[in-house]
């Protein structure tokens, strides 16, 4: 049957309505004004005009899959919009207060000075999901066109060129079959199409495959955040109040941090994050997370209090040098897609700013040249290898790769070596062995012990929620009539793993999506159940899986979260 | 054909609605507001109609709200409404059902109509009133909750079913008339990202209380016969139990006398 799809065109399509995207968006309009007058004024060169825009979003609402923790370092959004804090900015409080803590099982102790790296005076604690739905109109006002609900699904090439985007389709039924409300999804074209998905996009993930960007880089390396936002009794911790902590319940194979970072209203951003590499097949992230919030400091800071939202998200950390080529012929990656994180301050959002501004500059010169191959647009990366962006990242360019050593030791020596040399330490590029899908240990080889289960936490509702309760307090939402949107390669390879491993996504997923559910009491046959709809977006499936038997696809445009402060 | 849609802006169904501590009201800060789920029916068999009847047939939407009801009036327009009309005037903050009918009617009225699609009831209050008021004010026959639509070729009359209990009600009526529409009636469309582009152009008239000729003394808020004295937001959820460990007789007894004498519901 021939299908009518229709198609559009526009000069830069954006892929993700995040701070890189956004970015990416504004200053594509703030540079190409700049760059008319400019040429107004001399006389002399190309203007580009008006521009057309468009950038699409799988989210219902701008923000509304936004997930952080957040200080933000303002000199990303200084650059961008130098009177942000007078047009509004919501922001819940320039950082007041920092203490790090190192704590051991039962106790610990406060460190009398605050690490060089975890410094934040200066920068400002943010709810990224409030800071972007106040963005997103801004960046409309511009004559953007933003269109939520719409995730792109596929990369359309001419060749090895990027020439658009496909749109996911809308009203398939969960048998594939189309329902009476079917509307196919359409073809975006455009001269540059600029991925700014976040963390392990799932158009970048192949196309980077594809062309080949991670040749003779360093494997990726991810985390996984798990956050809730807790509403505690008035005046109990102030906004603008931080808290990092080292230490318990990280283990020396599966490293992690902590925040705690005061809002307005008497809410508290709570979190941990894991090192995806960490070996134990039976680690949870989630329950990592408990095991922090019930230490006893932490417990006692929180007293009186309740989770009231909750959120979960992957971290792109590899740093420097596993940042894929982040230019091609009809394309650029920002933001987290391009790997641009700096995992040493656990900070993304600036860089993610400032990556959209160098990629704007660029395209405006790509398009006054008419040239849109990867002749010009390389030139994204010369201004990123200049800018502060490009120092940041290269002087912590071994950090990620150090501490998945092993935490304290080896990754302290590395650390301290790289402290004394700039950056470059032992090794220089300090190599990733596998990707941590492949840094699984057995059940056998971990437990010594083939039925191996480790107990979950107590859940009582207030406190200690469970998966599901706090996927409820996500504002999670999708169409129960569509397929599931997460695409298991291997049935059979499933059961190879329950064996080897238990089946890991049971226990990584943050949302409870996986089980692999006994189906048959005599025969002790278990199949995969996927409660899709609990799905938060977090992409941690997608990177974890020993097999990599899981493929993150987009659902029906607009399902997912409706993160508000996370 | 002259189609009008009466579409109201809510909070999304998921949205934790939280109560102000003085129960004036609720906080609306981070509620995602959308269209009505029922108003989305009505939009649906609107559009359905306009393609049936063909012609120079429109489908203008008729909706009371605050600015940011026009976001909702956009997404009707980009699901394929031709026009739209936005009663927008403080004074109806907080009016009663009727104040806001009075003002939807006479909208309806200036615009013209030949018929009237509504949803059932607003999800946000439930009251069910809006559609039935306008319909009275405009002297024409209305049908609530219809599941089915259908209208003769000559456009002068409409049969529409009901479910009731144990069946259902076949109905036919005379047009112009208004219906309130039910899930079931039909699948809502998407809006396509064209139909968003096309609906940036789309006309959306904003009209206040004066500018159709209504006293906001008598029709807003202060004209009300209903007012919502306080907001009580709900007791929390008490976290659930499950009985554990125990043979199943046994574990129905537990449960039976944990329903009498602890959930008391039986
Ligand atoms: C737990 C956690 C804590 C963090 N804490 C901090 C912190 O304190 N300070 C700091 O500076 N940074 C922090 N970060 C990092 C920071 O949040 C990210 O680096 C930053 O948000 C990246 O921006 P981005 O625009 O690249 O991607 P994102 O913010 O992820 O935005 C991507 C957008 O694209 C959309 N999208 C994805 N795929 C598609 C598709 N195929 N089609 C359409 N839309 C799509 C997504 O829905 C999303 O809206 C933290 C991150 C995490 C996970
Ligand atoms: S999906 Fe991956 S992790 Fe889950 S059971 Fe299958 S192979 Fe194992
Ligand atoms: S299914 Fe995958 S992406 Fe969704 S919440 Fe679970 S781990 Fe995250």
């Amino acid at each position: 049957m021939g299908e009518q799809r229709e198609s559009m065109e526009v000069d830069v399509l954006i892929v993700g309505g995040g701070p890189s995207g956004l970015a990416t968006a504004y200053h594509l309009k703030q540079a190409a004004k700049r760059h008319d007058e400019a040429i107004e004024k001399a006389g002399v060169g190309k203007k580009v005009g008006e521009l057309s825009i468009a950038v699409i979003e799988k989210a219902s609402e701008v923000g509304a899959h936004m997930m952080s923790g957040a200080v933000m370092d303002p000199v990303g959004i200084n650059e961008l919009m130098p009177d942000w804090l007078e047009r509004g900015a919501p922001i819940e409080s320039p950082v007041k207060k920092e203490v790090v803590y190192h704590l051991t099982e039962k106790g610990g102790f406060k460190l009398p000075l605050v690490p060089p790296p975890l410094q934040n005076h200066g920068n400002y604690v943010i709810s990224l999901s409030k800071f972007i739905r106040w963005l997103g109109p801004i960046v409309e006002g511009e004559g953007v066109d933003i269109f939520c609900g719409f995730p792109g699904t596929e990369v359309l090439y001419d060749g090895n060129r990027v020439i658009g985007v496909r749109t996911g389709d809308k009203g398939i039924g969960p048998d594939g079959s189309k329902r009476s409300n079917y509307e196919p999804g359409i073809d975006l074209m455009a001269k540059v199409t600029v991925f700014a998905e976040g963390v392990r996009g799932n158009l970048a993930k192949p196309m980077i495959k594809k062309l080949g960007l991670d040749a003779g880089k360093n494997i990726m390396s991810y985390e996984t955040g798990v956050k809730e936002v807790f509403e505690v009794p008035e005046g109990q911790i102030e906004p603008g109040f931080l808290m990092h902590t080292s230490g318990y319940p990280s283990r020396k194979d599966a490293t992690g941090g902590s925040w705690l970072y005061g809002m307005q209203n008497n809410l508290v951003s709570v979190g941990w994050v894991v090192y995806l590499d960490y070996r134990d097949p039976l680690l949870e992230p989630h329950t990592e997370y408990q095991k922090f919030k019930n230490h006893p400091i932490v417990k006692k800071m929180l007293e009186g209090g309740k989770p009231v939202f909750y959120g979960a998200k992957a971290l792109a950390s590899g740093g420097y040098y596993a940042m894929p080529r982040l230019s091609f012929d009809g394309g650029l990656l920002v933001g987290e897609d391009g790997g641009f994180l700096n995992n040493k301050r656990l900070k993304g959002i600036h860089l993610a700013f400032k990556s959209g501004m160098m990629a704007a500059e660029t395209i405006i010169e790509a398009l006054e040249k008419g040239d849109v191959t990867r002749e010009t647009l390389a030139n994204y990366e010369k201004r990123f290898e200049r800018s502060w962006a490009g120092k940041e990242l290269y002087g912590s360019r071994n950090f990620t790769a150090a501490m998945s050593k092993g935490f304290p030791f080896p990754a302290a020596i590395h650390l301290a070596a790289q402290e004394a040399t700039g950056g470059r330490g032992l090794i220089d590029p300090l190599p990733v062995a596998h990707t941590d899908a492949h840094a699984l240990a057995s059940l056998t080889e971990y437990y010594n012990d083939a039925n191996a289960m480790p107990e979950r936490p107590k859940y009582d509702g207030k406190w200690m929620l469970d998966k599901v309760s706090d996927v409820y307090i996500s504002g999670t939402i999708h169409e129960e009539q569509q397929p599931p949107h997460l695409k298991i390669g291997n049935a059979d390879i499933c059961q190879q793993c329950w064996v080897k491993f238990r089946s890991p996504c049971n226990r990584f997923c943050p949302a409870d999506v996986y089980e692999m559910a006994l189906v048959n009491e005599q025969t002790k046959e278990r199949a995969m159940q996927i409660r899709f709809s609990n799905c938060v977006h977090c992409k941690t499936c997608d990177i974890k899986c020993p097999f990599d038997n899981i493929t993150w696809t987009p659902p029906e445009g607009g399902g997912g979260p409706n993160y508000t402060v996370q | 054909m002259k189609i009008i849609v009466i579409l109201k802006q809510v909070p999304d169904s998921e949205t934790k609605i939280k109560v102000k501590g003085d129960g004036s009201g609720i906080e609306t800060d981070g509620i995602k507001y959308v269209i009505s789920p029922y108003d989305e029916y009505a939009v649906e068999e609107a559009l359905k109609l306009k393609e049936k009847a063909g012609g120079d047939s429109t489908v203008t939407v008729v909706s009371a709200g605050p600015d940011r009801t026009v976001e909702s009036i956009r997404t009707a327009l980009a699901m394929g409404a031709d026009a739209a009309v936005h009663v927008n005037d403080p004074a109806l903050e907080g009016a009663d059902s009727l104040g806001v009918a009075r003002a939807l009617a006479k909208a309806i009225q200036d615009n013209g109509f030949d018929i009237i699609f509504a949803g059932k009831q607003g999800i946000d209050q439930d009251n069910s009133q809006v559609p039935s008021a306008v319909a009275e004010l405009l002297d024409i026959p209305q049908v609530n909750i219809i599941a089915k639509f259908e209208i003769t070729e000559d456009k002068s009359k409409a049969t529409v079913s009901r479910r009731i209990e144990g069946g259902e009600e076949t109905i036919e009526t005379s047009l112009p008339a208004l219906f309130g529409c039910e899930k079931g009636l039909n699948e809502p469309r998407y809006a396509s990202l064209p139909g968003i582009m096309k609906a940036k152009k789309k006309p959306v008239k904003t009209v206040d209380l004066a500018g159709l000729g209504l006293d906001a003394g008598e029709v807003g808020a202060a004209g009300s016969h209903v007012k919502i004295l306080k907001w009580i937001p709900l007791p929390e959820r008490q976290a659930g139990k499950i009985l554990q460990g125990m043979e199943t007789a046994e574990a129905s007894k537990e449960l039976v006398r944990l329903l009498r004498e602890e959930a008391k519901v039986i």
